[in-house]
């Protein structure tokens, strides 16, 4: 069948109209030289993309059974997805159709007319020699499941859990240690003014036991994870014995949280005393039970706080700690007010709105605050220099520190296990810290609270709240889901083992068939950068939609 | 004509692979800026600057391209985490191999433009331009005999 192409000039108003010279693109088209057997349908239209364009174009297509279409319009990145669905309407596959952006790179860019016009022509030329190159793509729809789970009972675990868990979706939570809560649940206050922190734990434990929709599974471990976004095919099992549980879930959310760091291990806290230098944890148990006190029984009559320990050799402020040092120091003084609080860091962090007013409730409540460029620990005594200052060395009864929070034991099997990035300070890597702050770099995972950096307990809500309404929106019960179609796949004759593309792939979507000798890509995970195309030297890998065949025709076009 | 006239009517011919995520929308935003660029470049879209493979280039070379531009996103910004870094390593190469074939390794080049970089952007193209308009036409237009 002889190819028709129906080539539409897109005016865009002004934009394309009055910068290009669209009646000699048009008067150009049909002379092109090596289309001989191609018929080419050259228009113009006002606007393509209004309700009036699309109408017109949907019934050119129907009307001239073109086998192929091509824009020239703007940029894809506008309205590549209009005319993809003007395509589907008309029933062409949009496989076969082409965006060329003659505003962006001609109309609006080269300031001279002819020059725009002749520019439009060559980007017209490419754009006809590809789509004939083009084939036509089938866009699939796999069932789904809707069922999530949870790595992790912590405050974001829960809250992710109880956010998600409904008569159409149920959750399975899996904790590691036998009881839920995680570090939160030892907290006597959650911030200030905001309540006993194990009450509101302890609610949440209440609701997450409550849920006939959520299970979970204490003393347990993720061992494997196999899958894409809608369809993992994972397995549980128990840390004390040996109970497996095969499960098939939608998506997975890491909330492993985070553990203190081992403060001796930091310079300058070599020689602390252990027996009266404490963590903030372990005051936290205290204040909750009878109450802090020195190992005698008696109350300390002076308190050293130090914050930002073991900031420097980790190179991240854990963020938490201020809030936290400042709410300790409240307990210090709610307990007797005649305790001598000091409290040295070297930055304030006050990331909240409410933060500010509560460090000057503390000064208020006589606490010292000192801020220093060098300190360290000889027994309970320290020794600091202030900015500004000159070498100085307190003694005090009790000392506190706020030790940097680090990733917990387990987090790179975990990572390794489901082939996901931990970021360089070896906490799991967000999709984009700024624009994708809650998905990782395998589409179905997902990582809240603590476990992606330091997090506070509101902060830790919040990511779970968002990774569920992500959840909500991409895997609705019943629903199905459409995986990319412009995906690489490996033709076998060529493949010849060599696993280059396996460890170049970022998304774990390309796995080694061992009878066969040869790679396989599977087209569910595959995100289309071509990434393994680039990298395989036998020729084997083709990425749909942007072939060899497709791109040397833009090129030789574009050079003529 | 003389040579020197010749010279002086040189426009070469420049590719430039972009990505989709971040140079693209970088030469997007520098035409809804209208800043004024350099028709000697012509534009192909690739997902990520990694697809862009030494045969693609090569063939690039061999079909009279004077110059080619590779852009993508900055290291640690790649849409898909490390795509860019990979580029970067086969572009590294290709310089290599480009000295073989008698092609001069300025020809070819690598940069990083995000989104947000609509005037990086122009910049990048028009001094990429400027560069090949002096360093000449092609020396090995058309396929070379191996």
């Amino acid at each position: 069948m002889k190819a028709k192409i129906g080539v539409y000039v897109c005016e865009c108003g002004p934009n394309i109209g009055e910068t290009i010279d669209i009646p000699r693109v048009l008067e150009t088209i049909p002379a092109l030289e090596g289309y001989e057997d191609v018929e080419l349908v050259p228009k113009s239209f006002g606007l393509l993309c209004s309700p009036a364009g699309k109408e017109y174009l949907a019934k050119e297509i129907t009307d001239n059974a073109f086998t192929h279409l091509v824009i020239a319009a703007c940029s894809p990145r506008d309205h590549n997805s209009t005319f993809i669905g003007v395509c589907k309407e008309a029933g062409l596959n949009p496989y076969l159709y082409k965006i060329i952006n003659i505003r962006e790179h001609c109309g609006w860019i080269i300031h001279d007319k002819e020059a725009a016009t002749d520019k439009a022509i060559q980007y017209i030329r490419s754009g006809i020699s590809r789509v004939l190159y083009q084939s036509e793509l089938f866009e699939r729809q796999l069932e789904i499941t809707p069922d999530v789970l949870v790595i992790g009972g912590g405050i974001a675990g829960m809250e992710a859990a109880l956010s998600l868990a409904s008569e159409d979706r149920k959750v399975y939570l899996a904790e590691k240690t036998g009881e839920l809560g995680g570090k939160a649940a030892s907290f006597a206050s959650l911030l200030p003014r905001q309540g006993r922190g194990a009450d509101v734990i302890r609610e949440k434990i209440k609701a997450v036991e409550e849920n006939e929709h959520i299970l979970v599974h204490l003393n347990t471990e993720l061992e494997s994870s196999i899958g894409f976004l809608g369809n993992f095919e994972v397995v549980l099992a128990g840390n004390g014995d040996d109970e497996k549980t095969d499960l098939k879930v939608g998506a997975t959310i890491i909330a492993t949280g985070y553990r203190m760091s081992d403060p001796g291990s930091f310079t300058g806290y070599e020689y602390a005393d252990t027996d009266e230098v404490y963590s903030s944890l372990e005051i936290e148990r205290m204040n909750g039970g009878e109450g802090i006190a020195l190992r005698s029984g008696a109350k300390p009559a002076s308190v050293a706080l130090i914050h930002c320990v073991g900031r420097q050799e980790k190179g991240y402020c854990s963020r938490i700690c201020c809030n936290y040092m400042m709410k300790i120091a409240g307990y210090f003084k709610k307990q007797s007010g005649a305790t001598e609080v000091t409290e040295f860091f070297f930055d304030m962090c006050l990331p909240h709105k409410a933060d500010q007013e509560f460090f000057d409730h503390s000064v208020g409540l006589g606490i010292d605050f000192k801020r220093v460029k060098e300190i360290g620990l000889s027994g309970t005594s320290v020794e600091f220099t202030e900015t500004g200052g000159g070498k100085q060395r307190m003694d005090f009864d009790m000392v506190v520190l706020a030790s940097s929070l680090e990733p917990p034991e387990g987090t790179e099997a975990l990572a390794e296990l489901l082939e996901i990035d931990l970021d360089e300070r070896g906490f799991f890597k967000e999709a984009h810290q700024t624009t994708d702050p809650v998905a990782t770099s395998i589409d179905g995972i997902f990582v809240v609270g603590a476990s992606q950096g330091p997090r506070g307990v509101s902060d830790s809500m919040l990511l779970a709240q968002a990774t569920a309404g992500r959840i909500r929106s991409q895997l609705k019960p019943g629903g199905k889901i459409v995986p990319e179609v412009k995906v690489s796949e490996i033709m076998e004759a060529y493949c010849t083992g060599c696993r280059t593309c396996l460890e170049v792939c970022g998304y774990g979507a390309i796995y080694f068939d061992d009878q066969k000798g040869i790679s396989i890509v599977n087209e569910a995970v595959c995100r289309g950068c071509g990434n393994c195309f680039g990298s395989c030297p036998s020729g084997a890998l083709r990425t749909k939609h942007f072939t060899n065949k497709q791109l040397y025709r833009e090129v030789t076009e574009a050079l003529k | 004509m003389t040579e020197k006239q010749q010279e002086r009517e040189f426009t070469p011919k420049i590719v430039g692979f972009l990505c989709n995520w971040c140079t693209y929308a970088a030469a997007d935003l520098a035409g809804s800026t209208k800043l004024e660029i350099s028709p000697t470049l012509t534009v192909i879209r690739v997902m990520c600057s990694s697809r862009v493979d030494h045969n693609l280039l090569l063939t690039t070379f061999f079909e009279g391209a004077d110059g080619i531009l590779i852009a993508g996103c900055h290291p640690g910004d790649c849409h898909y985490g490390k795509g860019n870094y990979y580029a970067r390593r086969r572009y590294a190469v290709l310089k290599k191999v480009m000295e073989g074939l008698g092609l001069e390794p300025e020809r070819l080049q690598l940069s990083w433009v995000s989104a947000s970089e609509g005037n990086r952007y122009a910049d990048v193209v028009n001094a990429f331009s400027e560069k090949i308009k002096a360093l000449g036409p092609n020396p090995i237009n058309g396929r070379p005999d191996f």
